[in-house]
């Protein structure tokens, strides 16, 4: 959260638009139903979010140890 | 009348000097965020906090708002109908907060830290996933939320004991008191003057 260049919920953001264009694209096509997708899916972006914070969290401590 | 603006980040970065004043002056400072735009946008919960940078508090506030109604419209009045007015009041003093801190940051001054101490612990990386899973795992019909329903008092005992719990080790660590100020010995004469 407070490393320099890395910011977990601003990754996570951008994953999620990155994914709703690519679903929107795909229902643009006619190729998948959005919604019913949407609802299901969702908390994936919960779980990559707090995953994520989890990783920096680690990754902070372990380089103050290692300083 | 003509006014001049100071931009202490561009003068640092560009290493020019400010311009002399006149004596008894006090210069003009563009503050970076204005609480009162911050306040604006957070009638639409989380839009003040990504004014302020802080997205993290911005989801927060947003899926609360959303979740409130949503689970509201869906039977569970008590406790969420009484969180719908909670969450937005909180929201917009949180923004106008946030911004004033923004400023006092810029200006070198007390502000409030950026991020919270207790949103470093992994407390708040496991909850997200946890919760994500929760709901995750309702959405797949692999788990059965309403059978969960009538424990969900247990929450509250959980947040408030971490509350609790916190703050004594908070006031353990930094011998401060909750509210951030400093505890002085009765009668050893450095207690800060009454007003």
């Amino acid at each position: 959260m407070s490393r320099p260049g890395f910011s977990p919920e601003g990754v996570t953001f951008g994953v999620c638009l990155v994914t709703l264009g690519v679903l929107g694209t795909l229902a643009n096509l006619g190729r998948i139903e959005i919604l019913p997708l949407l609802r299901t899916w969702w908390p994936l972006a919960l779980v990559l979010w707090g995953a994520l914070e989890l990783v920096d969290l680690w990754a902070r401590r372990s380089s103050q140890g290692r300083s | 009348m003509s006014s001049q603006s100071f931009d202490p980040q561009s003068a640092a970065s560009s290493g020019s000097a400010p311009p002399a004043l006149p004596p008894g002056s006090a210069p003009y400072v563009r503050l970076p965020k204005s609480p009162g735009l911050a306040a604006f946008l957070s009638l639409f919960p989380g839009l003040g906090q990504v004014y302020n940078g802080r997205i993290a508090r911005a989801f927060v506030f947003f899926f609360a708002w959303v979740g409130s109604i949503y689970l509201t419209a869906n039977g569970h009045e008590f406790p969420f109908a009484f969180m719908i007015p909670f969450v937005y009041l909180f929201n917009i003093i949180d923004a106008w907060k946030g911004a004033n801190a923004a400023n006092a940051r810029f200006l070198g001054g007390q502000g409030e830290p950026e991020e919270q101490p207790e949103i470093e612990s992994p407390v708040w990386g496991a909850s997200l996933v946890f919760f994500g899973l929760v709901i995750l795992f309702s959405n797949l019909g692999w788990l059965d939320l309403e059978r969960l329903a009538r424990w969900w008092p247990l929450l509250l005992i959980a947040v408030g004991a971490y509350f609790v719990y916190a703050s004594l080790q908070a006031r353990k660590a930094g011998g401060l008191a909750p509210d951030n100020q400093p505890t002085y010995p009765r009668g050893s004469g450095d207690e800060p003057p009454r007003l």
